[in-house]
């Protein structure tokens, strides 16, 4: 279960927002204790796809490692990457699963017509080959 | 000691320390240490073939070891060794049609499908890589999206701008009694969503236009026309014609239903059929002419079996036959369609090369309602209760039909049937104070005209019909 806390939440929402038509992405910071994961930032980063960025993401290693540094030093752990679907389903699509990482939760924001519509979170499995859809709790307002 | 930094998501495997320290020459000596030290971090790191996972990256300091000497990079002992992992992603999955294979969960929901012979995995996967736009959300769109989910069509996209009405549930399965007052679009998508979660649902929140048409259908293989207005169904088939891409067709009307496959291969399509829209008003909606509730439900499971053969490419389609269906009398009959050769969309010559406005091809006319109603020649409801309340000396003439007046009325209201105006017009007096109502305002608007037209003076529209004065006068009145 992966809950999103009131003020990551609007940042995630709102950079997915703006970035629409394209496809945002960002990482997410928080607190892991079992199954329980507690998101209490959330680092909007440069979507670094070269190409036509309505239906690709993709995260610079370096913007990667600066935000699992900012994690370190507020005490917090890098547990999640966000990234958005514009006028698309929140599902997990090849492209995703294909270029994921099992360390993250990937929360998924759908974005219709420039509105959050819905998101799913999934954790994908270390061969890349399927993804399970995890729990996630959002601010609902 | 070089000093590796273990990211926070593996520090479960290295009694969470965040940084290890190792010894080692090289990059590869220096992660053999530490998967030796924890042994549980080496399945996250390296394959089963002991190569570096294809989402690990290896920075020396600031510098990715691909550009370095890959994992023979040397080390001098000073260095901080960071893992990264390389994420990226899309909506759209450039590999998805090469890459696509059904899961264990989508083997068994889908197994008395991979029973028939003439589906089976090969055809399963047809269904899973086909994409499907559902043009409306309504009567027919209702079982479409039902089936259409459940059967396991990868991605459905539904266009749809309506927000769901009690008057809708009588037939418009894919919505609940809590939906109501939520977009259609919305409740549709959760409902296919429950039903299977390994659809992918485009929502498109608009009505399709001219405009827009080509660009939302472009990306589908096959349409289905869900509509319930000429104008559109006059889009979705010439969109297609221009974009050759099957238009899966139904139509209702009252107890009778129709369904055929337009614009696919060699067959005809709508305009083959029906060059010229009617003229306005001749052939009412759902909403004025009512519906049987199961109706759509029977068009609209033939539309989306035909829209599952179209995929699959067994059996005999209805190409070329328009299936009608009588549900009063329960038959099915069969007319015979040919693509007509001088068709302007499709024929051997098309002279529509493009979408047109057909709004205005079908004689709709954009003016506003007050443009057509000159000021005086309408009242408002709140006036006609005065009225009446006052004991005002004037005439309330219902134009619905009988049956309609049968569920709901106004006290005090004379019913004569629009059809029946013309030969009763001898029943009124020219000079009275006449106020005319229907169940919205559009019959009783044409009342007006046609009463002005034969010399009255004094007659007025009632806006808003009876709806307007359940609405604002007596909610005890039932909306129909």
């Amino acid at each position: 279960m992966i809950q999103i806390e009131p003020n990551p939440w609007q940042t995630m929402v709102l950079h997915a927002e703006r970035t629409y038509p394209n496809e945002c992405c960002g990482a997410m910071l928080g607190r892991v204790s079992g199954d329980q994961k507690v998101v209490t930032d959330a680092v909007p980063l440069a979507n670094a796809y070269l190409g036509e960025q309505g239906e690709r993401y993709e995260l610079r290693p370096e913007d990667l490692l600066e935000a699992d540094k900012a994690a370190r030093s507020r005490g917090l752990d890098l547990i999640g990457i966000f990234h958005s679907h514009p006028d698309c389903d929140a599902y997990f699509s090849q492209t995703d699963l294909q270029n994921s990482c099992p360390w993250y939760s990937f929360v998924v924001l759908s974005i219709q017509r420039g509105k959050f519509d819905h998101a799913n979170s999934f954790l994908p499995d270390l061969e890349q080959t399927r993804a399970d859809e995890e729990e996630l709790i959002w601010p609902k307002s | 000691m070089a000093k590796i930094l273990i990211p926070t998501a593996l520090r479960q495997f290295t009694e969470e320390k965040d940084a290890v320290d190792v010894n080692g020459g090289t990059v590869a000596e220096a992660l053999t240490q530490l998967t030796a030290q924890y042994p549980n971090i080496k399945k996250n790191l390296f394959n089963d073939q002991g190569r570096l996972r294809s989402f690990v990256n290896v920075y020396v300091n600031d510098e990715d070891i691909r550009y370095l000497d890959k994992d023979a990079t040397k080390l001098e002992g000073t260095e901080t060794i960071s893992i990264v992992p390389s994420i990226a992603g899309g909506a759209i999955g450039v590999a998805e049609p090469a890459a696509v294979s059904l899961s264990n969960e989508e083997i068994a929901r889908y197994s008395r499908h991979l029973l028939l012979p003439e589906v089976g995995m090969e055809g399963q996967l047809k269904l899973k890589q086909a994409k499907v736009a559902l043009i409306g959300a309504g009567g027919l769109g209702a079982p479409l999206g039902l089936y259409l989910a459940a059967a396991g069509i990868g991605r459905i996209g539904v266009v749809d701008f309506d927000v769901v009405d009690s008057s809708n549930l009588q037939r418009q399965v894919i919505h609940g009694t809590s939906d109501i007052g939520r977009k259609k679009l919305d409740s549709a998508a959760d409902r296919m969503r429950d039903i299977n979660p390994n659809v992918r649902i485009d929502k498109f929140d608009t009505g399709l236009t001219s405009e827009n048409a080509l660009e939302i259908l472009k990306d589908y293989d096959i349409v289905v026309d869900g509509t319930d207005n000429f104008p559109t169904r006059y889009l979705v088939n010439d969109a297609c014609v221009l974009l050759k891409k099957p238009n899966v067709y139904g139509s209702i009307f009252r107890f009778e239903g129709q369904a055929t496959v337009f614009a696919y291969e060699d067959g005809p399509c709508y305009r083959c059929l029906y060059p010229e829209p009617p003229p306005p008003g001749l052939v009412p909606s759902c909403a004025e002419g009512g519906v049987l509730g199961i109706l759509p439900g029977a068009i609209g499971v033939i539309q989306a079996t035909e829209t599952v053969k179209l995929i699959l490419g067994v059996g005999e389609t209805l190409k070329g036959r328009l299936l009608l269906y009588d549900a009063l009398n329960m038959r099915f009959r069969e007319l015979k369609l040919r693509r007509d050769r001088n068709c302007p969309v499709c024929g051997d010559h098309p002279t529509v090369t493009k979408l047109i406005d057909y709004q205005e091809f079908c004689g709709i006319r954009p003016t506003p309602p007050q443009a057509a109603a000159p000021i005086g020649d309408v009242i408002d409801v709140t006036e006609v209760k005065q009225k009446l309340d006052r004991g005002d000396s004037f005439v309330l003439i219902d134009v619905r039909e009988p049956y309609e007046y049968q569920i709901a009325r106004i006290p005090g209201a004379k019913l004569i049937p629009l059809g029946e105006l013309p030969k009763r017009l001898s029943e009124l007096d020219r000079d009275a104070d006449t106020v005319m109502h229907c169940r919205s305002g559009a019959r009783s608007q044409k009342a007006v005209d046609l009463l002005k037209q034969n010399g009255f003076k004094h007659v007025r529209n009632m806006t808003g019909g009876i709806l307007a004065w359940s609405d604002k006068v007596d909610p005890s009145v039932p909306k129909y």
